[in-house]
């Protein structure tokens, strides 16, 4: 028998699921935001821990300013998730390894119930993107009527982030295995991807080069990746345009 | 003063005394941990034993089981089309409540029996389609009344079998020991 | 009942045990004791744990946008934009993705209420039959919001057929996107009333004169479809987009050239970028544009005749240059000159009906004339009347103008004028508070209905709603109270409604679609022609149905380039917004609240944005409390340093200030309609952006909560405890 930890992760350097984000026609709608906390039961957290930073949007829109009035321009909305790195700082600092990299779906894992809340990898995460539940945030009934059943619900003391919709990758397969095919490229995509009225983002499988996300990737040229220096091979690509 | 009390443990009566705390609690924890795995009470004494002995396909009632995540619990629509043409259906004590929640319209309350934590997202169909028999997981339906779980539905026991479902073949192993395959 | 005390005892008998098991088995199966309900009768085509999917419509706002809801288990999970519907092309906002938080917020109003207390059904319609039956046709007055089409035809068939007043809609959405100032400039110039589309996807350069297309304007899930093509145009060349707003708003945030002209000089810019393109273009200059002088332009609006220029030569020299009016610049005494020069700027560049230019927007399956909702001048005379006494009952649906109007035009007091006020609010907002009784309507996923598509889609579609799940609460849709009401009043109301319930009233509506050879399907019955329009959401024309504006006077058209005029001794100008987030009724929606303002990141709260320079100038820091004073009132609100305003401007969202719309609403934040008079422009619409203001500093300090937030971090807080 092979035992899991002695299998080479070949894939890391291409990455399997992957997404392309167009800045220039991303309009900060937060469409993305709100979709991505609907289906992924992500919990508010009001007012107060809000201004402490704690809210807990696995996506989030950040605009900066250059310049100064009247000169002043704001930047390309940049839509900043979890870039699910090949090469993850976040994952080798974990003490309980409940940040894993998934070898079948090449993506970082957050194990709720391996996560014992060090936030060590939340410091260690050059983009930012980990939100931890400091408290066991309410949902006053009947607002609990519309947890999506396909994600656990988090509770206190738990690190989480973006899964690239897992649950949606699984249920795909799912499907496509009952039918007897492979998963066909389009046939789903993430929730923030589905909401997007502009289109500003498109989720796929990066190591197929006839897929959607690959095709757009290749017809916008220059593309960036975010903090790409630091080797974290990120696998989510952006467009500034303009 | 702490060490008058060690030296009053360390004295045959004190090792008696710290003897008899630690069964106590020993036993408290057995039966708490044996609580755990009775079957739970249910509103109606269900006799799976019975229905599987009349040639009721597991799939009749739990469809769910070869469609999707869920198994599920048949409706009670579903019971009362066999039971309301059953003489006995009429009569009987044990399927009272039965009677008394279709004809008032009230749901039964059934408590689940195997379960796994919220955690955990468990997919009967792939496992059914994988060629699992029910009763690998559930157990003989031929010999008990409610269902009980025959074994501890825990993280070793479902890697045991995938690994072993697994053996040489890579791609197999990867998949069914990803931590995202169950875990999200 | 016997597991709660299995589940008593277990902890009673086994607690030291039960915290030993659950450290030694690792915390097994927490929810080991839950219970679950069997289906009593499981539709049919369900299994436990899979999904079924419905198609309605989504009423966060009157654009109309198909959706998907994903239910599980008779509860709704998810909203998915609708695929199939030719307005939204299965995209959605954030409103649209958040609207479950309304159907499952804990506020909702539960039952029927007579003054406070909870009635029956019967009881409730009584009170309707009663006010039906006891008062005079024009006694009765209906108040509606722009959402639940078919409720408002319902209640203009039964005002048709018995006398009472036509019902009168109203929306703050509609205000501040000033429609009757864009349908009355279409008028005047093209002869006939509608909203104007503007095809911006097909455009090269657009002007935008403070559209906020890509927030709440109009149809934004579609206009921001549009941008996308301005940005990633067919002919793969990179549209241009230019805004004119004195405070950057997110739409103005994605402009390639953002230009703060100074407030009420909107009008004589856009008259002197067309004498600039006229002259460029050569042949005769057009009257309208005769006029103004570019060079006292240049002056005026704080922008440099050069770059006026070079703005005009874009404009002139691009194949499609699109202007757009909107936001702030209508809302001022000279809006209607704005939007009519606007258009004028189209008509030059002679863009209408082209690819890129300017239609009228395509007129729904089942409407014959433009309806738009009332103006706010409009609103102020049904107001006098309810004052005046002269309405005995007063019904009010899908609107809370107690809270969406400017307080300055005395809704709520005039509400004493009135009888009997019946509400069908869904929520306990401030306008039910006032009401006599409160009839509480369904959520709009558990109701039936369709919503016309005014603007937005090139095809002519009616969105169709249907229930998702069944009701949460003791509600009753509208349209089967009036119904009933009007059934059991009997004589001329039971004729006007000849319905048995709200569905038989809906097949009437949408049955002389059956047949048409140009829907994208038919059918030869009702009931197979309602299957379809539940299962694909509605109905619509195959081909494109915007009418082509034809204004051969147009250019002839002589028009003002004269400053607006602002009210008020301030030395601010101050320019309300619509929250891009929460719009007019998202602040209910706990989601919606934390979702980040897309400018300045400032969640749960309201802010007043300051150019830095005059925050420096007046001593303020960010989060520092000031005291806004307009002529029509106050307010106290935390400052924001935004970088992207004009000095002499000031700006504030509008969406908070509520006090009674549920717990995540409440008491959060303020209002700034509490600021607005009554000023108008030409169109009857409110100028809401022709105030002027001061400014006091209070010394008190109000924190906001902000993504871009530091604090917590560096020692500031919020709240003591924490």
């Amino acid at each position: 028998m092979i035992r899991p930890e002695e299998i080479k992760m070949s894939a890391e350097e291409t990455g399997k699921w992957g997404m392309v984000i167009d800045q220039d026609i991303c309009t900060g709608c937060q469409a993305c935001v709100a979709a991505c906390a609907m289906e992924n039961n992500i919990s508010f957290v009001g007012e107060v821990d809000a201004g402490y930073g704690r809210s807990m949007h696995w996506i989030r829109i950040e605009r900066f300013w250059e310049g100064a009035y009247p000169e002043v321009k704001m930047t390309p909305n940049q839509p900043m998730l979890c870039q699910q790195c090949g090469h993850a700082t976040c994952e080798p600092v974990c003490p309980a390894f409940a940040t894993v990299h998934s070898q079948a779906e090449q993506l970082n894992l957050q194990v709720y119930n391996r996560c014992v809340g060090t936030r060590y990898c939340a410091n260690n995460c050059p983009y930012q993107v980990r939100a931890f539940n400091w408290r066991d945030y309410q949902r006053p009934e009947p607002l609990s009527n519309q947890l999506n059943p396909d994600v656990t619900v988090r509770r206190m003391g738990v690190m989480e982030k973006c899964t690239f919709c897992i649950q949606r990758i699984h249920k795909a397969q799912d499907k496509a295995k009952s039918e007897g095919r492979e998963v066909v490229d389009g046939e789903f995509t993430t929730a923030c991807a589905q909401a997007c009225p502009a289109n500003a983002i498109v989720f796929g499988r990066v190591d197929d080069p006839e897929s959607l996300v690959s095709q757009v990737a290749r017809a916008h040229g220059h593309g960036v990746k975010h903090l790409e220096e630091l080797g974290t091979l990120p696998n989510v690509t952006y467009f500034k345009g303009g | 003063m702490i060490k008058r009390l060690f030296d009053w443990l360390k004295q045959p009566l004190g090792l008696i005394a710290v003897g008899i705390t630690f069964l106590a609690l020993f036993s408290l924890a057995a039966y708490g941990i044996s609580l755990t795995q009775k079957p739970p009470e249910q509103p109606l004494q269900f006799p799976h034993r019975t229905h599987v002995a009349f040639g009721i396909q597991c799939l009749y009632c739990h469809p769910g089981a070869s469609k999707g995540p869920a198994a599920g619990i048949p409706s009670q629509a579903k019971c009362w089309g066999c039971h309301n043409q059953i003489q006995k259906t009429q009569t009987s004590e044990l399927l009272k409540p039965l009677k008394d929640a279709v004809l008032s319209g009230t749901p039964l309350e059934w408590v689940p029996v195997a379960q796994v934590p919220d955690f955990v997202q468990f997919n009967h169909r792939a496992h059914v389609a994988a060629g699992q028999n029910c009763e690998n997981c559930h157990g003989d339906m031929t010999k008990v009344t409610i269902a009980e779980n025959p074994q501890v539905m825990n993280m070793g026991w479902c890697l045991d079998c995938h690994k072993t479902i697994a053996g040489e073949d890579h791609e197999k192993l990867v998949k069914l020991v990803d931590c995202g395959t169950c875990h999200y | 009942m016997s597991n709660k005390f299995s589940r008593r005892d277990f902890l009673k008998l086994a607690g030291v045990g039960a915290a030993t098991t659950a450290i030694l088995t690792g915390c097994g199966p927490a929810s080991r004791y839950v219970k679950r309900e069997p289906y009593m009768l499981m539709p049919e085509y369900t299994y436990n744990g899979q999904s079924t999917y419905y198609a309605t419509t989504c009423r966060e706002c009157a654009a109309g946008c198909g959706l998907i809801v994903r239910t599980s288990q008779g509860r709704a999970i998810k909203t998915e934009g609708n695929a199939n519907n030719p307005l939204n092309l299965g995209k959605t906002c954030a409103r649209g993705q958040a609207t479950l938080q309304g159907l499952y917020n804990p506020d909702r109003v539960t039952d029927p209420a007579k003054a406070g207390a909870s009635i029956t059904w019967d009881a409730a319609t009584q009170a309707v039959v009663d006010a039906l039956k006891n008062h005079k046709p024009d006694e009765i007055a209906f108040l509606m919001g722009t959402t639940s089409d078919h409720l408002f035809d319902l209640v203009t068939d039964l005002a048709a057929a018995t006398g009472i007043n036509a019902p009168v809609r109203f929306g703050a959405l509609s205000m501040f996107e000033s429609r009757a100032t864009l349908s009355t400039a279409a008028e005047n110039l093209f002869g006939q009333r509608g909203l104007p589309f503007f095809d911006v996807g097909g455009a090269q350069v657009v002007f935008s004169f403070g559209a906020n297309f890509l927030e709440t304007w109009l149809s934004p899930v579609s206009y921001t479809r549009g941008f996308a093509g301005l940005r990633e145009a067919q002919t793969k060349m990179r549209g241009t987009f230019v805004q004119f707003e004195s405070r950057m708003s997110a739409t103005g945030g994605k402009a390639d050239e953002w230009m703060p002209i100074r407030p009420g000089t909107e009008a004589m810019v856009v008259l002197a970028i067309g004498k600039l393109v006229a002259e460029k273009r050569g042949g005769t200059m057009p009257h309208a544009f005769i006029e103004v002088d570019p060079a006292n332009v240049a002056a005026k609006s704080g922008i440099k005749l050069e770059t006026l220029e070079q703005l005009a030569e874009k404009f002139a020299s691009s194949a499609g240059a699109l202007a757009i009016p909107g936001g702030a610049a209508l809302g001022q005494s000279n809006g209607l000159t704005v939007a009519e020069a606007v258009l004028a700027l189209n008509a030059l560049v002679d863009n209408f009906g082209k690819p890129g230019g300017v239609y009228f927007s395509a007129l729904a399956p089942n409407q014959t004339e433009y309806q738009r909702a009332a103006s706010v001048q409009e609103m102020q005379g049904f107001i006098q009347k309810m004052a005046e006494g002269k309405f005995k009952v007063l019904f009010i649906h899908g609107v809370n103008p107690v809270f969406e109007l400017p307080a300055s035009l005395g809704f709520k007091e005039a509400l004493s004028g009135v009888g009997q006020v019946i509400s069908f609010a869904t929520f306990p907002d401030e306008t039910a508070q006032e009401a006599d009784y409160v009839l509480p309507d369904h959520h709009s996923l558990e109701s039936w209905g369709y919503q016309r598509v005014v603007t937005g889609s090139a095809q002519p579609v009616l969105s169709g709603s249907q229930p998702v799940v069944s009701p949460f609460y003791n509600t009753r849709a509208t349209a089967d109270v009036l119904i009933a009401a009007a059934q059991l009043a009997g004589g001329k109301f039971a004729q006007a409604l000849p319905f048995t319930d709200e569905v038989e009233f809906l097949q009437s509506k949408v049955a002389p679609l059956m047949n048409s050879a140009d829907g994208f399907f038919s059918a030869a019955d009702i009931n197979t022609f309602m299957a379809y329009f539940q299962q694909y959401g509605g109905w619509w024309k195959t081909l494109d149905g915007r009418a082509v504006p034809v204004a051969a006077n147009l250019l002839n058209h002589s028009l003002s380039g004269a400053e607006a005029e602002f009210a008020g001794e301030g030395e601010f100008f101050f320019v309300p917004f619509v929250s891009p987030t929460l719009a007019e009724a998202g602040a209910n929606k706990p989601w919606l609240q934390e979702l980040p303002d897309p400018t300045t990141t400032v969640m749960w709260n309201t802010w007043v944005e300051i150019n830095p320079e005059t925050a420096h100038e007046l001593g303020l820091e960010d989060d520092d409390v000031v005291k806004i004073i307009s002529e029509a009132g106050e307010l106290e609100v935390p400052v924001y340093r935004y970088p992207a305003i004009r000095p002499d401007t000031i700006a504030m969202p509008f969406g908070q200030g509520h006090t009674a719309y549920s717990r995540y609403a409440d008491n959060r934040g303020v209002n700034p309609a509490d600021l607005l008079g009554q000023y108008f422009n030409e169109a009857g619409d409110l100028a809401f952006a022709g105030m002027k203001v001061k400014i006091e500093k209070t010394g008190k300090k109000q924190p906001l909560s902000r993504m871009e937030s530091i604090m917590g971090v560096y020692g500031v807080g919020l709240g003591e405890e924490h």
